[in-house]
């Protein structure tokens, strides 16, 4: 595979204040073109970029152990941010989509817990693989204690590793992130979807129930796109892999928020403006 | 500790191919419009030649990205191109002829900001970075538009949202029967993201050749266009539907044979096994 494991010394928690400054300025014009434009839409365009920063701050919880970890020469998840983010993000996704006639509140912790269950699940059985499959012990190699239990982590760490299999503190980390995940990724379905309803029905000529479909599903492939978006920024930002809240790489993600709420921005902007922009060509 | 990412010089220039890969893709998507003016379905397959045409493209930019090792696999940028890219082509299906045009402007425009924050905001520091996401998007965009248009003959909108069925002797506006409403662009989605990174991670490494890895992205783009003629039997004839079968089977066809005899060319030995003879007696 490829360069999984931050190699060499990665760019520590050094900010950037010009491009954060542009980043802001950007997020600003899109929030403001939204207000000219489609004054109705400012709420939900907010909610998306909150949505989106969950998502990227949640990513930072999850055990990503990538490459190394299937080797069994690193901790976390033996897979990439994508495909955790594809499987346990838009689990949560889907069962907000589910719950959304409950209203916000409900929708959204149905797609946290929908999240959190999945992670929760895929830890448990990476464990069990790890344990029983591959005979490995679950030990840190960022800490000498677990966090949250106190055990110390050395004694079972084998020489030459990073650690392996899914200590405790990983495991509350990946629920944590499957939390934040489904939660964010419901929050931008559940505000495209109120602005589609809005705008659709005059678009097409048609009544609220016949564009239903047409709403939800595009409602879900841009909240689908912009999770994978800012699951894949945040993966840049810890460099593929990470322990889980524990791990220094942690401390880096104000810079993800930062960059979370840019992306979200703009996305957020286009998928808005496909309702807003109507040429009648 | 990590696996090297090495990525073998020579073939053709990058940018050589992301010309080719532009306009091949632009005039593939914009023979569809053949439909519209002969007034039939028999040019929609055009549009998927158009994609594959942009994946090959695209499978050059991930690899010239992805040599600076991301650090988060090869499939993440297929994940980030098609991410950004779905929410271009949806914006720009609105243009009506000039879709395929604005879903590449704005593609580029979208991946040029993400590449931005990627390499500042988040202190990539990558030279290619934001060059290399501003075509991923693009490449996104395309092959998606490519691929609807393959499936319903147009890339405009209100075609992708509406159909017209037939129900209760009459014909009435459908939602629920197109391409976006019954989310057959999802299926596109991930059809698509998997010929776009596939190329690359699956040939990278020491004895990576540039026309291995290309032909082994056009073969996964057949693949996948097989797929969306199927999708097509809902929105067109069976005529148009039987020209795109058989070019995505001859097109894939054609590249897995070129593929398997790069294979071979680049093998140190190529050993064809033969099936576990069972052993009598047990």
């Amino acid at each position: 595979m490829s360069a999984l494991g931050g190699s060499g010394p990665a760019p520590g928690g050094a900010m950037n204040p010009v491009a954060m400054l542009v980043g802001f300025v950007l997020a600003v014009i899109f929030l403001a073109v939204i207000f000219v434009l489609a004054p109705a839409a400012l709420i939900p365009l907010i909610g998306i970029i909150v949505g989106g920063v969950l998502i990227g701050f949640g990513v930072h919880f999850v055990p990503v152990g990538g490459a190394p970890a299937a080797m069994g020469q690193a901790p976390g998840i033996a897979t990439g941010v994508a495909m955790l983010a594809a499987g346990a993000g838009l689990a949560g996704l889907f069962g907000g989509a589910w719950a959304a006639g409950q209203g916000l509140v409900v929708a959204t912790v149905t797609g946290a817990v929908g999240g959190g269950l999945m992670m929760a699940i895929t830890c448990m059985m990476v464990n069990v693989i790890y344990v029983f499959g591959m005979g490995i012990p679950a030990a840190s190699g960022k800490v000498t204690k677990d966090p949250l239990t106190g055990d110390t982590q050395a004694e079972y760490k084998s020489q030459g590793t990073e650690g392996h299999g899914l200590p405790f503190i990983s495991f509350v980390g990946g629920v944590i992130g499957g939390l934040f995940g489904g939660a964010g990724g419901t929050l931008i379905y559940l505000e495209l979807l109120g602005v589609y309803e809005q705008y659709l029905p005059s678009l097409f000529n048609a009544t609220a129930a016949q564009i239903m479909p047409v709403a939800v599903s595009l409602a879900g492939i841009f909240a689908i796109g912009m999770f994978l978006v800012n699951a894949v920024l945040a993966a840049y930002n810890i460099t593929g892999t990470i322990e889980g809240p524990h791990d220094p790489k942690f401390k880096r993600f104000p810079r993800a928020i930062v960059a979370s709420l840019v992306a979200s921005a703009l996305c957020g902007l286009v998928a808005i403006l496909i309702v807003v922009v109507n040429l009648n060509i | 500790m990590t696996a090297q990412i090495t990525v073998t010089e020579g073939g053709i220039p990058h940018n050589t191919l992301m010309i080719y890969g532009l306009i091949g893709s632009l005039i593939g998507i914009y023979l569809t419009y053949l439909n519209t003016v002969t007034g039939t379905q028999l040019f929609s397959f055009f549009g998927g030649l158009g994609a594959v045409a942009a994946l090959i493209w695209g499978s050059s930019t991930i690899k010239r990205l992805c040599s600076y090792g991301i650090g988060t696999g090869v499939p993440s940028a297929g994940m980030l191109a098609f991410g950004s890219g779905v929410i271009a082509m949806l914006l720009a299906t609105k243009f009506g002829i000039a879709s395929p045009i604005v879903a590449l402007v704005l593609g580029l425009v979208i991946g040029a900001i993400l590449g931005y924050i990627a390499n500042n905001i988040l202190a990539m520091k990558i030279p290619v970075m934001i060059q290399s996401i501003a075509e991923l998007a693009a490449v996104g965009a395309l092959v998606m538009i490519g691929f609807s248009a393959m499936a319903t003959g147009s890339f405009t909108f209100s075609p992708l949202s509406v159909v017209q069925v037939a129900a209760a002797g009459g014909v009435v506006n459908s939602f629920a029967a197109s391409l976006i409403g019954g989310g057959i662009l999802a299926a596109i989605f991930m059809l698509g993201a998997m010929a776009l990174q596939h190329g690359f991670n699956a040939c990278l490494g020491p004895s990576e050749k540039q026309d291995r890895t290309l032909m082994l992205t056009a073969e996964v783009g057949f693949l996948s266009m097989i797929m969306v003629a199927i999708f097509s039997f809902a929105y067109l004839g069976t005529y148009a539907l039987i020209i795109s079968i058989v070019v995505s089977a001859a097109g894939w066809y054609y590249t897995y044979a070129k593929y398997i005899a790069l294979s071979k060319r680049d093998a140190a030995a190529w050993l064809d096994s033969k099936p576990i003879v069972e052993a009598e007696g047990h």
